[in-house]
């Protein structure tokens, strides 16, 4: 069975830039990738190794293809080809519940549901969240994450809120992101958090903890390299060496970012960690 | 170059200098004039033919929005609720409950070989039924040997039988939205989304969109419009593969094809720069019989499908809004695209939110780019009201209105869907008539069926099924209406110098009835019996059963 994920998030968000991403950072995995357009693909011309109509193949083994009128249809003509691929990506229209898309690994058999990729404009979602005509839409497909990436990070007034409101509208992890430069290994093997589709199969629990003095770094560090069962961890730390910023930490896997969060202005160190059972490991006072 | 003058009751030209005439001289396939014999007779020697002295001669219907579809579904049989005719001339009854589909399939079953092959069936609209919903136990007692499929009216829910679901490896662990499940879980037989029903349709191998637009099936969809008068149809929404393009090009290529066929591209189907250049490379294929050049975009879903996007109050039922087809940015996008490259845009619109959108969308569009008679129409345009249809005014827009579903949903739409004053100015051509908004009337077939004079009853009468009358206000006149469906129609296409009413120069397409449209009661036009047409001068006869 071939893993199946869908990028999805509104027009403009960042989907097609991190479709970029996957495709420079394949590292040996071949990649077939469906897109809307081609032509906002950062195909180097270098790296073509064919092009024929609606596909164009990359000298890494990468396949791009175009979707055209039928998502479906596309996608079981690329399971007909002669290539294995390693794994397929779909990026979602700008409108399009990518739920709904990723329903089709659910039913055809040779496709196995990787997960269902959020892309989220951090400078806008809240005010396309808020327009009448769009607003239904955005929601729905910010549900239907099983991680959300909140991208263009950078160009948000206040990062800090939006990534509370985002936090307040879905279960997913949030990652955030400029120019939806992410670690290409987190986007894949997603846990079930988005609400359409079936139920995640094994429930999960959340277990929070709070701190009022500054964190040691390492001491952190050390705590979360020792945890078991944790499938995510993120949380807003004060750390010791630096106590007048917000110190963004996540977990995913094994894999542990920290990134600057602005101005310290919070109460008290957080951290959320999830779970089927998280354990963890105690925090050694310095 | 020989002329032929027919002689008949009535002509009815849609020319208001000349509205009404005894003689058409046809030379060449087009029109050289009519009138009495006398004033006819200055052109020269002619022949006289007096075979439609009893008949009432129309302009040639021409159905703005259509599928050619329409012709392939009649490979399959019909389940419909409402009796319906096929292009042979064949009507089948309505089925008026469950058990009546179930036992027509049995019939029809037996017929076929007993090799398990596919039973594929079509038409199927329990929206009047009242209890359960079909189930796998029905369709199993067609057959549980071979797969039984039955899609809906609507062409979005399909039925089928055990058989199916253990090909497609559907069973109750199988969590996919739009499988329809039952209290206790089980999947019932209903799929309602695209997803599902494609891998149902993989699973038996239909290739329904390939069996629907062949050849064989384009004659019928021309053979179904000649039946009903109809001389010039479009297929409104095509992605036009090669496969369909050729075939479209051999059927046309007959002098018997009785159509004038105008497939519109599907805008969605490949970005706009790749359309506009496929669209481009496609016109010059045209011909006196197909004509390419249309572009259609679909921005919403259906209202009675609850998919349409809407305006505050929405949905009357509470149902939340429904789903963008393309968001409103990509509209803006794609519409300037085609647009600025002189191309006339034909837009789905069925909510009222969805026609906002498109309207704003010309208007920044002609901001942007300003172009002259550009003619942009909303199609379908079924919850626009005054507001809406003076902005299309000013813009110099057209709308083309979907006037049977007032007959067919408009109960649906006022206990449900609308709401009593929503449903009661829905396809509102008196509105659109009295503000000089150049508008059509539709059946989009094969949603219901193609019948340009059951259109034109709908919107004379606005009957519903049920026989609620829904808008008194928004009725229009039986001229106007024939109108409608001929020059009205021909105008949203950009064809009424050439088509659309019997004027000297123009094309010899007529309509030729049994009786006088005009003369009827306006509740009897949907029963005048059409002989046939004449398509560039060539008498199409319909099948007589």
């Amino acid at each position: 069975m071939i893993p199946f994920t869908v990028i999805g998030g509104f027009l403009g968000a960042g989907k097609t830039t991190l479709l970029n991403r996957l495709l420079a950072g394949a590292a040996g995995r071949r990649f077939a990738v469906l897109v809307n357009d081609f032509g906002a693909l950062d195909i180097d011309g270098k790296l073509v190794a064919a092009h024929g109509g609606d596909t164009v193949a990359l000298a890494n083994g990468c396949l791009c293809c175009t979707i055209g009128d039928s998502l479906v249809e596309t996608l079981l003509e690329l399971l007909e080809r002669p290539e294995r691929f390693d794994h397929i990506v779909v990026e979602a229209s700008g409108v399009a519940d990518p739920a709904r898309i990723a329903d089709i690994a659910v039913l055809e058999p040779q496709l196995e549901r990787d997960g269902v990729i959020v892309v989220v404009d951090a400078a806008e979602v809240q005010e396309r969240a808020a327009d009448r005509r769009v607003g239904d839409t955005v929601l729905r497909q910010i549900k239907a994450a099983d991680l959300l990436v909140l991208n263009k990070i950078d160009l948000a007034d206040d990062p800090a809120a939006v990534h509370d409101w985002l936090s307040t509208q879905a279960a997913a992890p949030i990652l955030e992101a400029r120019q939806a430069d992410v670690p290409i290994d987190v986007l894949f093997g997603l846990d079930r958090y988005g609400v359409a589709g079936s139920k995640p199969d094994q429930a999960f629990r959340s277990w929070s903890y709070a701190w009022s003095e500054p964190v040691g770094r390492e001491a952190l560090m050390a705590m979360l390299s020792d945890t078991k069962d944790v499938l995510r961890a993120k949380g807003v730390v004060r750390f010791a060496d630096a106590p007048d910023r917000r110190s963004i930490v996540h977990m995913v896997g094994r894999r542990i970012d920290i990134g600057d969060g602005g101005p310290w202005t919070e109460e008290e160190s957080r951290l959320v960690l999830l779970g089927p059972k998280p354990v963890l490991g105690s925090l050694q006072r310095e | 170059m020989s002329t032929i003058v027919y002689a008949a009751r009535r002509i009815v030209t849609m020319n208001p200098d000349n509205p009404f005439a005894t003689h058409v001289a046809v030379r060449d396939g087009r029109i050289l004039g009519a009138g009495t014999l006398e004033s006819l007779s200055g052109w020269g020697r002619f022949d006289l033919d007096e075979q439609f002295r009893d008949k009432v001669i129309l302009p040639g219907f021409v159905e703005g929005h259509s599928h050619a579809y329409e012709g392939g579904v009649w490979k399959f049989p019909y389940v419909g609720f409402f009796e319906r005719t096929s292009p042979d001339g064949k009507r089948s009854p309505g089925l008026k409950s469950i058990d009546e589909v179930v036992a027509a399939l049995q019939v029809y079953e037996k017929t076929m070989p007993k090799d398990g092959s596919t039973l594929f069936a079509w038409g199927f609209d329990p929206i009047y039924f009242t209890g359960r919903r079909m189930n796998l136990g029905d369709l199993d007692k067609v057959s549980t040997e071979r797969p039984v499929l039955v899609l809906h009216s609507n062409f979005h829910v399909l039925n089928v039988n055990t058989p199916v679901f253990a090909r497609a490896n559907i069973t109750r662990h199988t969590n996919v939205h739009g499988i329809v499940k039952d209290d206790k879980g089980e999947p019932t037989g209903e799929l309602q989304e695209n997803t599902a029903k494609y891998l149902a349709y993989k699973a038996v191998g239909i290739d329904l969109s390939g069996l629907l637009s062949d050849e064989p099936a384009t004659w019928g969809f021309a053979r179904v419009a000649q039946l009903a008068g109809v001389t010039t149809a479009t297929d409104l929404h095509n992605t036009l593969p090669d496969s369909t393009v050729l075939a479209y090009e051999k059927a046309t290529a007959s002098v018997d094809f009785p159509l004038r066929l105008l497939p519109a591209f599907a805008a969605l189907a490949m970005p706009p720069d790749d359309g506009i250049a496929r669209v481009r490379a496609l016109r010059k294929k045209n011909s006196e019989r197909l004509r390419y050049g249309l572009v259609k975009m679909v921005t919403d879903g259906s209202i009675q499908g609850l998919s349409a996007r809407m305006r505050w109050p929405g949905y009357y039922d509470g149902t939340p809004n429904g789903v963008w087809n393309v968001g409103p940015d990509e509209i803006d996008r794609i519409l300037l695209a085609y647009h600025r490259a002189g191309f006339q845009v034909h837009i789905h619109t069925n909510g009222d939110e969805a026609s906002e959108v498109a309207i704003e969308s010309v208007e920044r569009a002609l901001a942007t780019a300003p172009r002259w008679d550009h003619r942009h129409t909303l199609q379908h345009a079924q919850m626009a009201d005054a507001g809406q249809f003076r902005r299309m005014k000013a813009l110099g827009m057209c709308a083309n209105l979907f006037a049977n579903h007032i007959f067919y949903w408009g109960d649906v739409h006022y206990a449900r869907t609308m709401g009593p004053e929503r449903a009661e100015r829905m396809d509102a051509c008196g509105t659109a008539l009295g503000l000089g908004v150049p508008f059509a009337i539709h059946c989009d077939a094969p949603v219901t069926p193609i019948g340009p004079l059951f259109t034109a009853w709908c919107a004379v009468n606005r009957l519903t099924a049920s026989g609620r009358v829904l808008g008194t206000a928004e009725r229009i006149s039986v001229a106007d209406a024939l109108r409608a469906i001929t020059l009205g129609a021909a105008y949203t296409l950009k064809l009424d110098e050439e088509l659309g009413s019997i004027d000297v120069g123009k094309r010899a397409d007529f309509a030729i009835l049994d009786e006088d449209p005009l003369a009827v009661p306006p509740e009897k036009l949907k029963d005048v019996p059409v002989w046939g047409t004449m398509v560039g001068g060539r008498i199409f006869q319909a099948p007589r059963t």
